[in-house]
């Protein structure tokens, strides 16, 4: 991997901007993945604030009101949808499709096409998140101080699941299965991270925290609810998942729709 | 993903190196797939500017050899240089690429996007790229560009893939069975733009199982059946087509026993065929005979060996090549 010798041309930051354009572009198009990726956690979100917006502050949501729990749980959430999710079933699906091929076939590097998505994930990610805290704040929450450290654990959290979410595109073969493993895999997890209830049980919450959804959770609730800044070993947990997401992803990602 | 760390020569290496002496030259190229042995020593030799087509039926091993050109495949031996690169060698991948166009044999776009910003978009991939509206035209999409692609119908997909192959102005287009599934009209509308690619210097590769579409665009040919070329030329002279016997035949005349017909003529499925080297004289004795016995030579016919004659008896398929050939011996 000789990281040296590669030479960026000039060209090339144009080419990744192209990339990323035309993918918001793809992303917008579908209303699939415009809905269920973009819309559907700002539309949790403003469900949650209407049902729970008055419950104050108790021991149940850790000392903090119902909706400042929330915002950071779902913030999480979507950035899931919006990098694991749709990188999972997007990669399998252009596989499958032989688009991915295609995309081989022109002079794209493999990187710029990467990158490109990354990005765009990333984009969709935050501009999901500023949309749940505006809703979150019209519902009386108060905004966050610590921006730097939500801005780490927001990006360190997408880039993580994208890794996460092409190690799965690559471990698909069949890209029907795709959107059902995505789920079967994502709905427990959900669930026993505290991201829809809050979880007391100990026990629980020592699995949870060794998997990816709960330290990617407790990273955001708190600089974005207890005022509290870098949560160290949470975003250890969740770069070592990133990490062993992008091994998985380089090893085995695949182009072509049918093996050799 | 690995391609993407991984050094890349300066890029004008294949761009500016010497114009090698062929566009494509494959030699004693083989891949198997398990047991199956796809490709079993091919050879051959594209030059510039030329259309050279692969005639086989399917699964003779056409698309993995061009896979293997096109760099989607391995190989498992034999020397391949394409417009002077080895395409298995990732290194010149992208300049490679900036110089080739592909039109693979599924369709495969974007759903979501028009016609004009999928090409617009792969434009964006080349340094230098032919104009959008131009290509547009060109395929004839000018009506759909602001179509998405999802609402196409099958022929007009299929011509946004050409349009995708030629965007970014390559010197040398692979075209894998490129017209499979057109009605007729859009068989020649398509076939028109290869030519015109061609006469513009575009050299040209591709397959087809279509004798007609070798026959129509094809400067060479090379019919490969079971992993391996059998035969190579023009279309006119593959397979021994210009100097194959000449073949008359005409309907046995009533009354006419077998024994009374001229020599070398041989009798069969209501024809009576002759063979020669000599059409002129061997015609003039038969109307003679014909004309001496006050008979009517019905259904006459004097062909040479089809395209389709010369591939049907070359891929080893259906019976009246066959036949044919073994009453030359």
């Amino acid at each position: 991997m000789s990281i040296a010798t590669h030479r960026v041309r000039r060209h090339d930051l144009a080419l990744l901007w192209h990339q990323i354009r035309y993918e918001q572009l793809s992303f917008w198009r579908n209303p699939q993945s415009a809905f269920f990726t973009f819309v559907f956690p700002v539309v949790m979100i403003t469900i949650f604030g209407a049902l729970f917006g008055r419950v104050k502050a108790g021991s149940y949501f850790y000392g903090l009101s119902a909706l400042q729990y929330y915002v950071p749980t779902i913030a999480a959430v979507s950035v899931l949808g919006a990098c694991y999710s749709q990188l999972a079933i997007v990669l399998s699906m252009r596989r499958q499709n032989g688009i991915l091929k295609r995309v081989r076939g022109t002079p794209l590097p493999a990187w710029a096409y990467f990158v490109g998505l990354l990005a765009h994930c990333v984009m969709v990610s935050v501009t999901d998140v500023a949309l749940i805290v505006g809703v979150g704040a019209a519902f009386g929450v108060p905004l966050p101080t610590h921006w730097t450290a939500i801005a780490v654990a927001l990006v360190l959290g997408a880039a993580s699941f994208c890794a996460l979410g092409v190690a799965v595109a690559s471990l698909i073969r069949n890209s029907e299965a795709a959107p059902p493993v995505v789920q079967l895999i994502l709905f427990p997890l959900v669930f026993i991270s505290g991201t829809y209830l809050p979880i007391h049980s100990a026990m629980l919450n020592r699995i949870s925290g060794a998997l990816p959804v709960r330290p990617f959770n407790e990273a955001l609730l708190g600089p974005f609810a207890q005022h509290t800044g870098f949560d160290w070993h949470n975003l250890g947990v969740l770069l070592a998942w990133g990490a062993a997401g992008a091994f998985v992803a380089v090893r085995r990602f695949r182009w072509n729709p049918r093996p050799e | 993903m690995r391609a993407h760390l991984t050094a890349r020569p300066a890029d004008l290496t294949v761009r500016a190196a010497r114009k090698p002496a062929v566009a494509v030259d494959v030699a004693g190229l083989r891949k198997s797939y398990g047991e199956v042995q796809a490709v079993r020593g091919v050879s051959f030799t594209v030059e510039h500017g030329e259309i050279f087509a692969l005639l086989g039926p399917n699964g003779a091993g056409k698309t993995t050899t061009l896979e293997i050109l096109e760099g989607f495949r391995a190989r498992d031996a034999g020397q391949v240089s394409v417009l002077g690169a080895d395409p298995g060698d990732r290194a010149n991948g992208r300049a490679l690429r900036e110089q080739i166009g592909l039109v693979l044999q599924d369709i495969a776009v974007e759903p979501y996007l028009t016609v004009r910003e999928t090409i617009a978009r792969n434009a964006g991939y080349y340094p230098e790229p032919r104009d959008v509206d131009e290509v547009i035209a060109l395929v004839d999409l000018a009506g759909q560009q602001r179509q998405k692609v999802r609402n196409l119908s099958g022929g007009q997909k299929r011509r946004l893939d050409l349009a995708l192959g030629m965007i970014g102005n390559p010197s040398l287009l692979f075209l894998d069975e490129p017209t499979t599934g057109f009605d007729p009209n859009a068989r020649h509308g398509a076939w028109e733009i290869v030519r015109n690619l061609r006469d513009a210097g575009t050299t040209i590769l591709l397959t087809t199982h279509y004798m007609d579409e070798a026959q129509e665009l094809a400067d060479r040919v090379a019919v490969i059946t079971g992993g391996q070329i059998v035969a190579e030329g023009t279309p006119s002279t593959i397979g021994g087509r210009d100097t194959a016997r000449t073949r008359i035949r005409f309907a046995l005349p009533d009354g006419c026993a077998v024994a009374e017909l001229p020599p070398g003529a041989v009798p069969g499925d209501g024809l009576v065929t002759v063979q020669t080297q000599e059409p002129t004289k061997t015609l003039h004795q038969l109307t003679d005979w014909a004309l001496r016995r006050g008979t009517v030579l019905t259904r006459l016919t004097v062909d040479r060996p089809s395209l389709e004659d010369v591939y049907l008896r070359l891929t080893d398929h259906g019976a009246p090549a066959s036949t044919m050939d073994r009453s030359t011996r």
